[in-house]
């Protein structure tokens, strides 16, 4: 799972739940993939993610000196950021883990990259 | 858009995933059709296919597409374990989850939602019975095609939901069975406030497929 990814998961779908975001992640085992950079897309991406959950994510990896805590008003000039984002949100990648509902606590593992947010019938 | 390789996937492997048919294809065939919109136009950043049994799909959307997160989410973990594979075997990578439709993902992020889903018409117990008797269907096989009355259970779930789903410019791609009664489901998109058209149709032995393109109305 890309932390990118985790950006996008939620635990809202759990009965009683109002918000489920963003969930806690730990990780335990986590790989780092090199990807072609491209600014462009970072940038197009962004207006898709929650920066808090960004500034999170860096926190997690132990990144979060390479990100500010507030989202700047201005990324496109700022080649150095956009590559960081790029690595923190594209390249690594989390194979062992879990990710944690900030209500109720429920778990979900993520087991070989994949997040399991399944959930029971009696939990929606 | 190339069709992704499938030879590593095993007889096994379509014990519990849906082998690649003719409604895959005619997804895929539909994909392509509208590439020239999905790339000029849309220019997706979030691709989600719910249901991606053996992956072909989101795979080689992901080959093609290469500035998209291309995400796929299947309630079978063997589905999310193969998906991984076809990417591996097809040199890209696809975000699995495992979930039950969109229900793990945020509200209004995915610009490309793909689903080719359990259409197929079938007793509501289906599920239930094949589950304690069927043997060919004891696993997770059943879910991919039994789709209840009219085959629509799982479509009519999904449907009142598409509002949250899809971002404001977001396109779906809904594969269709002529028993699933397409123009009702037009119809009951247009009163959800959403457009759409058989983008594609074709006879096969047995069934009629339908593509539907489905934006919102305001678009």
């Amino acid at each position: 799972m890309k932390l990118s990814t985790y950006n996008f998961l939620t635990s809202k779908a759990i009965k009683g739940v109002k918000v489920g975001y963003p969930l806690k992640l730990t990780i335990a085992k986590k790989d780092v993939v090199e990807t072609e950079f491209n600014p462009t897309f970072i940038e197009r991406l962004l207006p898709k993610l929650d920066w808090n959950t960004v500034y999170l994510a860096a926190q997690t990896v132990d990144l979060a000196d390479d990100i500010p805590q507030e989202q700047p008003a201005a990324v496109a000039d700022n080649e150095e950021l956009l590559q960081r984002l790029h690595h923190l949100l594209l390249e690594i990648d989390v194979l062992e883990g879990q990710l944690e509902c900030p209500e109720t606590g429920r778990v979900f593992p993520i087991t070989d990259g994949i997040p399991n947010m399944l959930l029971n019938e009696d939990e929606v | 858009m190339d069709t992704p390789h499938i030879d590593h996937l095993t007889s096994q492997d379509y014990d519990h995933v849906y082998e690649p048919a003719e409604d895959s294809f005619l997804l895929l065939d539909a994909l392509e059709a509208d590439l020239e919109f999905i790339e000029n136009e849309l220019k997706p950043v979030v691709c989600l296919e719910i249901g991606p049994g053996s992956g072909i799909i989101i795979t080689a959307i992901a080959k093609r597409l290469q500035n998209t997160i291309c995400m796929a989410c299947d309630i079978n973990p063997y589905a999310c374990r193969v998906t991984k594979r076809t990417c591996l075997r097809n040199e890209t990578h696809v975000e699995c989850v495992r979930g039950s439709l969109t229900d793990a993902f945020k509200p209004n992020a995915i610009d490309l939602l793909i689903f080719n889903p359990p259409y197929v018409v079938t007793a509501d117990n289906e599920l239930e019975t094949s589950d304690k008797f069927g043997e060919c269907t004891s696993g997770n096989l059943v879910h991919s095609w039994a789709g209840g009355k009219h085959g629509r259970r799982i479509i009519d779930i999904l449907l009142p939901q598409l509002d949250h789903i899809l971002s404001a410019k977001g396109v779906f791609y809904l594969l269709l069975l002529r028993e699933n009664k397409p123009d009702e489901i037009m119809e009951q998109l247009r009163q959800l406030g959403f457009q759409s058209k058989k983008f594609m149709e074709r006879r096969i032995p047995g069934e009629f497929l339908y593509i539907l393109k489905v934006q919102r109305l305001d678009s």
